[in-house]
């Protein structure tokens, strides 16, 4: 009896862990790139939280964008609660930009425009983020 | 170093493609024209026929007799010369490039294959160098320029690899590549990699006098 009770003391000791460890990858650190059939890159460098905070970016529309129906930006709305791949497909469609495309545009596009942050593709894309940055 | 990125990859690339594309009219209406000066009578039997069948023959590999003498360098020319060709164009990043740069969807193959294609031309450069370096035939017609040229060909592949595996000095590496690829762009018309552009030219020529004249074939 004894024992059990120690082994499950042990089990649940170690999925505090483990469940622990699973929240953390809510502090996302790369862009998801799930939404690719088959990715080509490691995915993207992108401390969420803290970009923002050293860019200086507090408006989330900034990239959580919300247009209506005559592709005007609706400046105080922001769609957070989305996936930009639920707007934007592999695919381009209408006026809409492939998802790629939606990426490189508005990252790399800031970056630019800043002449701060990231531009060439491995700066983004690191094979091996460990030895990297 | 955002400063350094945007000149290379911006005003740098207008300057290559426009110095490459005139340099290239240049050369070729220039050799027109002094074939019209000098040995008009060229243009009277130059024939279509022979000129593409010429050229056509001398594109497939091991259809001429020289090619079937030397099945090595036969089998490298060819691979050496398609990658050397079709990779930048259609190299994954260069379509991206192209893409966010001019609003094309252009064409492009997998990281994989362009990495393949990559290690062709490379390792097609090393032979070529060995063998200036090693066969006494070769090495008697070898100048200095010769490794030059062949210098300017690899380095944009060299440090396309070294880059996209992001081996060591990533963005400096990134800088030299896409500078050692437009140096490659300029030096076509102006070195002897004018026979990229030139050759299909100086084949016409044989095939026209050996099919027209000479009713024989030239392979
Ligand atoms: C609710 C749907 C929706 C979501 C979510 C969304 N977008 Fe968009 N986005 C659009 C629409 C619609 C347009 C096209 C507007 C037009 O007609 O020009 C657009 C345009 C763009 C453009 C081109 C215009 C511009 O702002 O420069 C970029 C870039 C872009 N989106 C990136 C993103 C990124 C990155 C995300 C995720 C952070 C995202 N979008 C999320 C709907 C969405
Ligand atoms: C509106 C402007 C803007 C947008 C949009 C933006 N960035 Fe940035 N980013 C910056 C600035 C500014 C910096 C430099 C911050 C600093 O001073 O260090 C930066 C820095 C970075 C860095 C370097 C490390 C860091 O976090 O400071 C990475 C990686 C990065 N950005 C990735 C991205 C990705 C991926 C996206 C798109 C999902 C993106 N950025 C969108 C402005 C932007
Ligand atoms: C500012 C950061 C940034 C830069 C610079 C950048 N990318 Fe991306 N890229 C992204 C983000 C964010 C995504 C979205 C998914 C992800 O994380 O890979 C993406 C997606 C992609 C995808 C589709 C997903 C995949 O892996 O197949 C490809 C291909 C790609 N990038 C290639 C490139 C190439 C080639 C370059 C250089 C010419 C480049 N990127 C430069 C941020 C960047
Ligand atoms: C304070 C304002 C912001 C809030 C509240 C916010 C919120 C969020 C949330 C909740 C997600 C997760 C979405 C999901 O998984 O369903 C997310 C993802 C994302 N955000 Fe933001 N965001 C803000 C600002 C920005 C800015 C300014 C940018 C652009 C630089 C940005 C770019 C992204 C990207 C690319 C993702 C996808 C990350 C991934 O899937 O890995 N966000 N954001």
């Amino acid at each position: 009896m004894k024992k059990r009770t120690i082994f499950i003391a042990i089990l649940l000791f170690f999925s505090v862990f483990v469940f622990m460890a699973a929240y953390s990858q809510e502090d996302i650190k790369f862009v998801d790139n799930s939404a690719f059939a088959k990715p080509e890159r490691a995915p993207s460098l992108f401390a969420h939280d803290e970009h923002n905070e050293n860019a200086e970016l507090e408006e989330c529309s900034e990239c959580h964008h919300v247009y209506d129906e005559d592709g005007k930006k609706i400046e105080d709305e922001s769609s957070e609660d989305q996936m930009c791949s639920d707007c934007h497909a592999e695919k381009a469609s209408g006026s809409k930009l492939a998802l790629m495309k939606a990426f490189h545009t508005n990252c790399k596009g800031c970056h630019v425009k800043e002449k701060k942050g990231p531009v060439m593709c491995g700066e983004c894309h690191v094979n091996n983020p460990a030895a990297g940055k | 170093m955002h400063d350094v990125y945007n000149f290379v990859s911006g005003p740098l690339v207008w300057v290559a493609f426009i110095v490459f594309i005139a340099g290239s009219l240049y050369r070729v209406i220039s050799l027109i024209m002094l074939v019209n000066k000098k040995e008009k009578f060229i243009f009277d039997y130059m024939s279509f026929k022979y000129s593409l069948r010429s050229i056509i023959r001398w594109s497939i590999p091991f259809a001429t007799v020289n090619w079937r003498k030397h099945p090595v360098l036969t089998v490298v020319t060819f691979a050496f010369h398609i990658c050397l060709i079709v990779a930048p164009l259609f190299i994954l990043a260069h379509s991206v490039l192209i893409d966010e740069s001019w609003n094309i969807s252009w064409w492009s193959f997998s990281d994989t294959i362009g990495d393949i294609m990559t290690v062709i031309v490379i390792a097609g450069s090393i032979f070529f160098l060995i063998r200036r370096v090693v066969l006494p035939e070769v090495k008697f017609v070898t100048s200095a320029s010769d490794y030059v040229i062949l210098a300017i060909v690899a380095a944009p592949f060299i440090t396309g690899f070294i880059a996209y595996h992001q081996w060591f000095a990533y963005p400096n590496m990134m800088i030299f590549h896409i500078i050692s690829g437009e140096i490659m762009l300029m030096a076509i018309p102006f070195t002897r990699l004018r026979h990229m552009l030139l050759s299909p030219f100086t084949r016409a020529y044989m095939g026209s006098e050996f099919g027209g004249v000479r009713h024989s074939k030239d392979w």
